[in-house]
């Protein structure tokens, strides 16, 4: 074991300061005794281990200090002592989103924005003040749409490195795809591993209540309410026991799958009909503006989706009322599939009228066009959720407190907001190939929202009065964020790159028949010169060949089937292991009971020869007191017994 | 300063530091310097008052399993680093749940018996007597809780039942967390 290890090991151990430094010590005394017989390294091997240890020390010394300097950290303890760690499950994933965009604006900001900035072209448009809302007019011409940037190589003076614009655009635009892609993938994976542990015992939560008790909440009110929260909480769970042995008669039955079948008709057919509505204004939506000669009417159809996306989610939740769920956890899951397919089918709609008839329409530069568009659906959506926040729920605060039993003050729906994070984060992700500058203005967006959320959370909420099994629910969200909304993504930006024609007039890609041009060309101009052929190969026999990606499929499906038997085998070894375990602990209460029944004969077997003697008083009570504590002992060594092969 | 780190070079420098400028300002002002610091124990009732856990039902558990001194009614500042060590993000979910289970063990024998998850319930609904459970409703639920955790059967949760049962909430590590 290196030393790092050893310290580590020694710092989980259960014991207190004092025992710990004497372990080391003796570690340290046997691990010097051992390496006197071991001959010297040469000296490559030493260097070697210095360099390692130096950077070991120096990335634990890093990671120490991200964690002390870390963002919103006072903040972040200040809501947890409040509010627990449910509600800071949200905050922790907006700065995770945070830290997306920051990522995605600086390598847009490095690789393309900077270059673009040394050969600017001249902007002629007038600057009015609509342009923040509609991103329009005088915006149209600067670095932050797609069809400012040109298509020339950027060579300043004659000794000066080429750089290829054309290519510099398409390959930013996948490595921050593609780190971002890893990124979600390894979350999602770290908390697959960590959170779904298979337990082969349904287990109902109770425990869950009972042991995990939050330590992070400070604040003594807070404290006292979820003590009564918790309290009521453990009678619901208590009567549900009860109830779960009372069965439903047939006609409750049926009244009950009527009811279910009848919210997923209407739900689906308001997604429906919203889809229908938001298509229909985008196809018009031409037509309109030209009848309309006022700028401000492009707003429409962003305005008329913000309006969808505020009412139809609460629209869904009162279907509460009607249908009835076995467990609350159903119903919370059957909510966020409802909400995800209606925003998931909104976004896919607009993808599809963006992709099939603004880009095909034959207008000029329809890539900044569309930039536009995302442009103010997001900010459309920014304003609707701090006109939520600062207003809604402050109102929504006034309105409960005239009435202090009924509706008290309202819960903070972790969901819903979580939701609206995903949903603005896929349009970014959408948006940068049009509007590189998206990303900063998503940053600038969450920024504002983190601290807007933050001081209605404590003016306007409180507590949550159910238990929110938080890790559980953000794993659901990262794959949310993973499956419908990155995978659309890639999905739409594939679409465009390798179906759609760019537009003759603008933008990088002027003049080519498709955007995927820009690499056939690169790898033609590639293979004309010596020194780069083994890229061409890579090319060629790796990337461009069905043969090599049909070998590495089979190759993980093959992979996929091994894990998957040996978790089928495990599951089979747990449910033994239980058995055996259950069979041992009868087995002790066997011998327990035969000891104590043997102790008993012995001891009447002593009363009866002693009885002229008065030691029988003395003698029976430590022999009670030490059958009792032979029991107790027993579990006691057991228990002790079990800790120490740990160590 | 150095020497300070050299003895705890078993925790991470930043804790030690602020561990340290916490646990002097429980101390009267003219026992504060270095030497005495490490020397001094502080008595139960200041540790509780503490903001971090004057609201913690389980405060004075949390006291008592840390101290090492006879009478378990004061912490040094080792008891104190010991502490603020093992509700850190960086302790490792077993160590959390071993303390936790010897927190919730109220008369410290080494098992979880009726008695220990009675009084723990009462720890966890309050005071109050609107909140309070009544016997037949603690009865059930103690019955449900050995039901789901005692795997041997015995009446009692030991340790390792107990580190089963945790593993199966992934929230435990995240909510057994105090932060200075």
């Amino acid at each position: 074991m290196t030393s790092r290890d050893r310290i580590k090991a020694i710092r989980n151990q259960p014991r207190t300061m004092e025992e710990k430094r004497n372990l080391k010590k003796m570690v340290d005394k046997e691990k010097s005794k051992q390496s006197h017989r071991i001959l010297e390294l040469n000296c490559c091997a030493q260097c070697l281990n210095s360099i390692s240890r130096a950077y070991r020390r120096s990335k634990n010394s890093l990671s120490e200090l991200l964690t002390y300097i870390s963002l919103w950290q006072k903040t972040f303890k200040v809501i947890g002592g409040k509010f627990g760690t449910s509600v800071l499950s949200y905050f922790n994933f907006l700065r995770w989103l945070l830290k997306f965009n920051i990522f995605s604006f600086i390598v847009t900001f490095s690789f393309i924005i900077i270059p673009q900035f040394t050969v600017p072209e001249k902007n002629t448009l007038q600057f009015t003040g609509l342009e923040f809302f509609t991103g329009a007019g005088y915006f149209q011409d600067t670095v932050m749409y797609y069809g400012f940037y040109t298509n020339s190589t950027v060579q300043h003076g004659s000794s000066g490195a080429p750089y290829n614009m054309q290519l510099a655009y398409i390959f930013t635009t996948g490595a921050y795809l593609i780190v971002c892609f890893f990124s979600l993938l390894f979350s999602m994976a770290r908390n697959f591993r960590n959170n779904f542990i298979n337990p082969h015992i349904y287990s109902r939560g109770i425990t869950k209540l009972i042991f995990c008790w939050d330590f992070t909440i400070t604040h003594e009110r807070a404290v006292k309410l979820k003590q009564k929260n918790l309290s009521t909480e453990i009678r619901e769970n208590l009567s549900e026991i009860r109830q779960e042995n009372v069965k439903l008669t047939l006609n409750q039955q049926l009244i009950h799958v009527l009811a279910h079948l009848a919210a997923w008709v209407v739900s689906t057919g308001v997604a429906i009909a919203c889809c229908v509505a938001v298509y229909y204004l985008a196809e018009n939506n031409s037509e309109f503006l030209k009848n309309h000669q006022n700028p401000g009417a492009v707003l429409l159809l962003p305005f008329l989706v913000s309006c969808i996306n505020l009412a139809t989610p609460r629209l869904y939740s009162l279907f509460r009322l009607v249908e009835r769920y076995e467990t609350p956890r159903r119903e919370v899951y059957i909510l966020l599939i409802r909400n995800i397919f209606l925003k998931i089918s909104i976004i896919g709609i607009l993808c599809y009228y963006w992709l099939n008839i603004v880009a095909q329409a034959g207008e000029e530069c329809w890539e900044t066009l569309i930039g536009q568009e995302i442009y103010r659906l997001l900010l459309m959506d920014f304003v609707f959720s701090l006109a939520d926040s600062l207003l809604g729920e402050f109102l929504r605060r006034l309105i409960g407190m005239q009435f202090p039993t009924s509706l008290g003050l309202q819960e903070f729906d972790i969901a819903r907001n979580v939701l609206e994070l995903i949903y603005a984060q896929t349009l970014v992700w959408i948006g940068t190939f049009f509007c590189p500058l998206l990303p900063f203005i998503q940053m600038i967006t969450l920024f504002i929202m983190f601290y807007v959320k933050n001081i209605s959370l404590m003016m306007n909420f409180q507590p949550p009065s159910k238990a929110w099994r938080a890790s559980q629910m953000m794993t659901f969200f990262i794959f949310l964020l993973f499956f419908p909304s990155f995978t659309g993504v890639l999905c739409t930006l594939a679409i465009t790159i390798w179906r759609l024609k760019p537009s003759a007039d603008c933008g990088p890609f002027r003049g080519l028949p498709f955007f995927i041009h820009s690499i056939y060309s690169w790898i033609d101009t590639l293979s004309k010169r010596s020194g780069y052929l083994w890229v061409v190969w890579i090319y060629q026999n790796l990337i461009g060949s069905v043969h090599f990606f049909f070998i590495l499929t089979l190759i993980v499906l093959i992979i996929t089937y091994l894990y998957w038997q040996i978790t089928e085998g495990r599951k089979i070894m747990i449910r033994l292991l239980h058995e055996q375990i259950i069979n041992e602990g009868k087995d002790k209460m066997f011998l327990i009971e035969k000891l104590a029944k043997l102790q008993d004969m012995e001891k009447r077997a002593n009363t009866s020869s002693f009885s002229m003697e008065r030691r029988d008083v003395e003698q029976t009570s430590p022999l009670h007191v030490r059958e009792h504590n032979a029991a107790h002992d027993l579990r006691f060594r057991r228990s002790v017994q079990e800790e120490n092969p740990k160590v | 300063w150095s020497e300070m780190k050299v003895r705890f070079r078993l925790y991470s420098f930043l804790t030690v530091f602020q561990a340290h400028r916490r646990f002097c300002e429980l101390l009267p002002p003219e026992h504060r310097s270095t030497e005495e610091s490490l020397q001094t124990r502080v008595s139960l009732e200041q540790i509780l008052s503490l903001p971090e856990l004057k609201a913690n039902p389980f405060k004075e558990r949390i006291c008592r399993v840390f101290s090492t001194s006879p009478a378990r009614d004061s912490l040094s500042f080792e008891d104190f680093l010991d502490l603020l060590s093992v509700f850190s993000d960086t302790a490792t979910p077993d160590l959390k749940s071993h303390y936790a289970f010897r927190i919730f063990d109220f008369d410290d024998d080494g098992t979880l018996n009726r008695e220990d998850l009675s009084q723990l319930v009462n720890c966890l609904t309050g005071p109050g007597d609107d909140t309070r459970l009544s016997a037949s409703e603690m009865k059930q639920l103690i019955d449900n809780i050995l039901e789901e955790s005692d795997i041997d059967r015995d009446g009692t949760i030991n340790l390792s039942e107990f580190q089963h049962v945790i593993s199966r909430s992934p929230d435990f590590a995240s909510s057994f967390k105090i932060v200075l």
